[in-house]
Order: structure tokens, then C-alpha cells, then sequence
């Protein structure tokens, strides 16, 4: 794994080299996925101690015992501890649970207490609409949350929150878990953060420097991707207007099971593997179609998942590199693309 | 009956059936009409939405593990129908989208493979073709990712959603 790692790293800043500082080819497993657009990020004023940190996503837990999806939530756990240098902390991204009962959420709660470092978490859906997030709260604490990290401001915020469609068709929770665990269900609409997170975000931040380097996390990403699979949160634009007075604001975020890269703004976004499975790409054309990874091999039991390691520069430039769980035909950026 | 009227009655028989083959060959079957086609749209869309349900594990026997189709093909998104027939390395050889379908039930979901005659099956292949439909039929390997049509938000099929996969605990 470390060798996977230095490897990639020289790698890295060999070909940051040579493309210059606005252009950076992706390179991955010899496959050359072209060129990749890079807003160089503003050097804030106030420095950025250099760290890592890691990102574990949507491992849709099922009930049944040893199921072959704690497995590999497990193995992502390993995964993450068997980096070189060790990430500081570790983000979820959400889907902890696949139906929302509280012996999955309590399922992966024991599986990620074997990290070797702290864990910070953001909900999925598939984790919330069985209790409204009872359970999830009860095991993981808050589900809106910041912290400073090395000169890092850290925003986590619950994106699934949707319109209630169940009082007025008086559903049973378990129904309304139901209607939520389909991507393509036609009923609940689409997702966002709500009022009552603007408002907290707009005040967590209204005292922070411009210069303040600012990571987000939530589980859907914060532009209009695909919204029929909610590939989407429907007031990102008010979000991204709270942030827009920061010179720079990575965005990270689970729910699509895929690699993906876009910049809008001030803001890139970074999508998170999922443990569980691939998701296939919606027929949207991409700005940065480069970052898309080729279909997942359904013969090979977890290719298209993993996890990823994004390192933190001086500066607040981000080396993502995404950790497949399978060397297969896809190509992960495994080496990396800088944001 | 003497054997004179018999042959009368052959002779009538026989210029009977010949008119109508004449008119036949002259008037071909008028088209479908509305109504009849109205009843073969409604036919089709009832075995793509009884393939709706199948796809999102309305039927307990397809799993094991809780896992439907929809589970990593939302809108049978890269279940690639238009692509087959197609060489799959797990066969080793050259296989319909039917036994594709199959494979998927038997090993990802780890349940009871589908007859492949059946009424469920051709429902499956109904709603995976109808969200491929104006696709180029492209025989062949399909590595590179490919996609469905495009479905606006909420224009989908508005069922009931059936959820996906099952769980073991109520």
C-alpha cells in the first residue's frame, strides 16, 4: 500500500511538473484519461500545516449476517489504516444502512470503531427515513457539524432532507423507507439541506477570513448533476452563496458510487467510491468527462469500489487519490488529480 | 344424398374456398386499428411494468441478499440490452441478454435464475429495451460506459415504488 502510495505521489508531482500549474494529466495504471482543468487554488493568507485525510463511503449494510457487504466495509476500514502516512480522520459519507434499521446502523458503527483515527459523519438517506434519523443520531451524534483541523475549516451538513410526502398518503415509516431506498423512485423529490442548515452555515461561517481554506462534506453533491437519482441537492446555489466570499471551497461528497471531478465557481467537487457498488453514469455530458471511470467488470465482485486519501498542501491544494479495492481495466485516478 | 348432389356440394365447397383466397390475395387484412393497437400499447406496458417490479425485487426468489437489479442499475442504466448478443468473460463465450439477466440473479443477488421462456423474464427484457429505446443496437463488447435514454425527473414510470431488495428483519 505505501508503495502504491510514494509511488503515485512521485508520480504525481512529476507530471504537476511538466503540465504546469493550470493543467495536470491524469494518469492512472498506464491508462492516460487526457487533460484536467485545474483553477489552481488561491494561497490563502494564513497557512495550511500540511495533513491527510480519508474518505469511506456508502456501504448500504444489509441485515443479514455476514453479508458480503460488511465485508467490505471492513475491508475499507483496512484499507484506510494500512496508509502510509496515516490520515488524520476519516469522513463517511453517508448510506451506512441500506433499509435505515438500527442493527445495520449499529452493524457499521462496530465495523468503523476499528479505525485507528477519529471518524466525523454525515447521513444518507438510505441511513435516515426509517426513524428520521433517531437511531443514526443516537449512534453518530449530530448530523450538522464544523471543526477547524491545521488551519482547515471543516462544514458537514445533512443534504437528504426532502418535502414530507408521507403524512398526507399516511405511509408507515417502513413505507417511507421504502419509497426512499430507490434512486429512481418517482415520489420523494428532490433532496437538499432546508432552511434551518442555510441558516446555521450562514452563521458558522460569517465571522471566518475570506482567506480560510474550507472543505464541505454532505452526502449528495452540490450541483445539478443528474436529478432524477438525486445526483443533486436542490439548494446547493444557496450554499455556494454562502461560501462564494471564501477565494476557495472543496466540496466532498458520497451517494453517486462513482469517480467524478467538477468546479464550479470557487468550489471543486470530489466524489467519493462507494464500498458497496458502482453506480453506472447518468446520460448527462460531463465538464470534466475525463474523471469518469470506465464501467465497473460485474465479474469481478468489487471492481469500481474503494476509498480514497486526499492530501492537503501548504497552500490548500488537494491531491485525490482514489483507492480501488480491484487492479482491473478501470481507471481510478488512482495517481491522482489535484483540486 | 345421391352421389350427384354430393359432387354439386364439393364443387360449391371448393369455389368457395377459392373465392376466398381470390379476395384474399386481392384485399389484404385492413390495418390495426386504434383500438387494436391501443390494446398491443397496453399489453407491452404491462409487461414493462410488471419488469419494473421484477427489477426492483418485487419477487423474493431473485435474491438472497436483499439485492435487486436496480440496486446498480437505476433505470437499467448499464444493463446494456442493445448490446447483446455479446461475449461475457464469465462465460467464456457469447451469450443473450436473458442469460445476462440470469447471471446478475444467480451471483450479485445470489437467487433463483428466471426460466428463461417465461412470462417475468420477457417482462425484464421489456423494461430494460423500453429505457433503451432509439438506441443504436450495437452487438458487441460494451466496456465503455453506456447509458439509458434520459428520464426527466418524475416522468418515469409512476408506480408505486416496490423498493429494493428485501429485508430479513421487519
Amino acid at each position: 500500500m505505501s508503495d502504491i502510495v510514494d509511488h503515485s505521489r512521485r508520480q504525481f508531482l512529476s507530471f504537476a511538473g511538466k503540465a504546469g500549474l493550470t493543467t495536470f494529466v491524469a494518469q492512472a495504471v498506464g491508462i492516460n484519461l487526457g487533460m484536467v482543468d485545474i483553477v489552481r487554488a488561491q494561497t490563502g493568507k494564513r497557512g495550511v500545516e500540511p495533513f491527510r485525510f480519508a474518505i469511506i463511503s456508502d456501504s448500504h449494510l444489509y441485515s443479514m449476517p455476514d453479508h458480503k457487504f460488511d465485508q467490505q466495509l471492513a475491508d475499507a476500514v483496512a484499507q484506510v489504516n494500512a496508509m502510509t502516512p496515516l490520515p488524520d480522520f476519516v469522513l463517511y459519507g453517508g448510506d451506512v444502512a441500506q433499509n435505515g434499521t438500527e442493527d445495520q446502523l449499529v452493524k457499521g458503527s462496530k465495523i468503523l470503531k476499528d479505525l485507528k483515527m477519529p471518524l466525523k459523519i454525515i447521513p444518507g438517506e438510505h441511513d435516515w427515513y426509517l426513524d428520521m434519523g433517531d437511531a443514526w443520531r443516537g449512534l453518530f451524534g449530530d448530523e450538522t457539524w464544523s471543526f477547524n483541523h491545521k488551519g482547515v475549516h471543516f462544514i458537514g451538513l445533512n443534504s437528504i432532507l426532502v418535502r414530507d410526502f408521507w403524512t398526507g398518503a399516511g405511509m408507515t415509516p417502513l413505507e417511507r423507507m421504502t419509497v426512499m431506498e430507490m434512486l429512481e423512485s418517482p415520489i420523494p423529490g428532490p433532496w437538499g439541506v432546508h432552511e434551518k442548515q442555510l441558516e446555521w452555515l450562514a452563521n458558522d461561517v460569517k465571522d471566518l477570513a475570506p482567506d480560510t481554506p474550507i472543505v464541505v462534506f454532505t452526502h449528495s453533491p452540490l450541483w445539478d448533476y443528474y436529478p432524477r437519482w438525486n445526483f443533486q441537492t436542490s439548494d446547493a446555489p444557496e450554499i455556494r452563496e454562502i461560501l462564494s466570499k471564501f477565494d476557495n471551497v472543496m466540496s466532498y461528497h458520497g451517494h453517486v458510487h462513482q469517480t467524478l471531478f467538477n468546479r464550479i465557481g470557487n468550489m471543486s467537487s470530489v466524489a467519493a467510491l462507494s464500498t458497496s457498488w458502482p453506480w453506472p453514469y447518468p446520460p448527462v455530458e460531463l465538464a470534466f468527462p475525463e474523471t469518469r471511470m470506465n464501467r465497473a467488470d460485474p465479474s469481478i465482485a468489487t471492481d469500481g469500489m474503494g476509498t480514497q486519501i486526499i492530501d492537503l498542501s501548504g497552500s490548500f491544494e488537494g491531491l485525490v487519490q482514489y483507492q480501488p479495492f480491484e487492479d482491473s481495466l478501470t481507471p481510478f485516478m488512482r495517481d491522482g488529480f489535484k483540486v | 344424398m345421391t352421389n350427384k348432389m354430393l359432387k354439386i356440394e364439393r364443387l360449391l365447397a371448393v369455389s368457395a374456398l377459392a373465392g376466398v383466397i381470390a379476395a384474399g390475395t386481392s384485399w389484404a387484412r385492413a390495418p390495426f386499428t386504434d383500438e387494436e393497437l391501443a390494446e398491443q400499447k397496453a399489453a407491452l406496458v404491462e409487461s414493462i411494468a410488471l419488469g419494473y417490479d421484477l427489477w426492483h425485487g418485487s419477487r423474493a426468489d431473485m435474491t438472497t441478499n436483499g439485492l435487486a437489479c436496480g440496486n446498480c442499475h437505476p433505470d437499467t442504466a448499464a444493463s446494456n440490452p442493445q448490446t447483446f448478443p455479446k461475449y461475457m468473460t464469465m462465460y467464456g463465450k457469447v451469450i443473450p441478454f436473458r442469460e445476462m439477466v440470469n447471471w446478475c440473479i444467480e451471483n450479485p443477488q445470489a437467487g433463483t435464475r428466471l426460466d428463461v421462456d417465461g412470462d417475468d423474464m420477457t417482462a425484464m427484457e421489456a423494461y430494460a429495451f423500453y429505457l433503451h429505446r432509439g438506441k443504436e443496437i450495437t452487438p458487441g463488447l460494451a466496456s465503455e460506459q453506456t447509458t439509458p435514454i434520459v428520464v426527466e425527473y418524475g416522468t418515469g414510470f409512476a408506480r408505486t415504488p416496490t423498493g429494493i431488495g428485501v429485508d430479513t428483519k421487519p
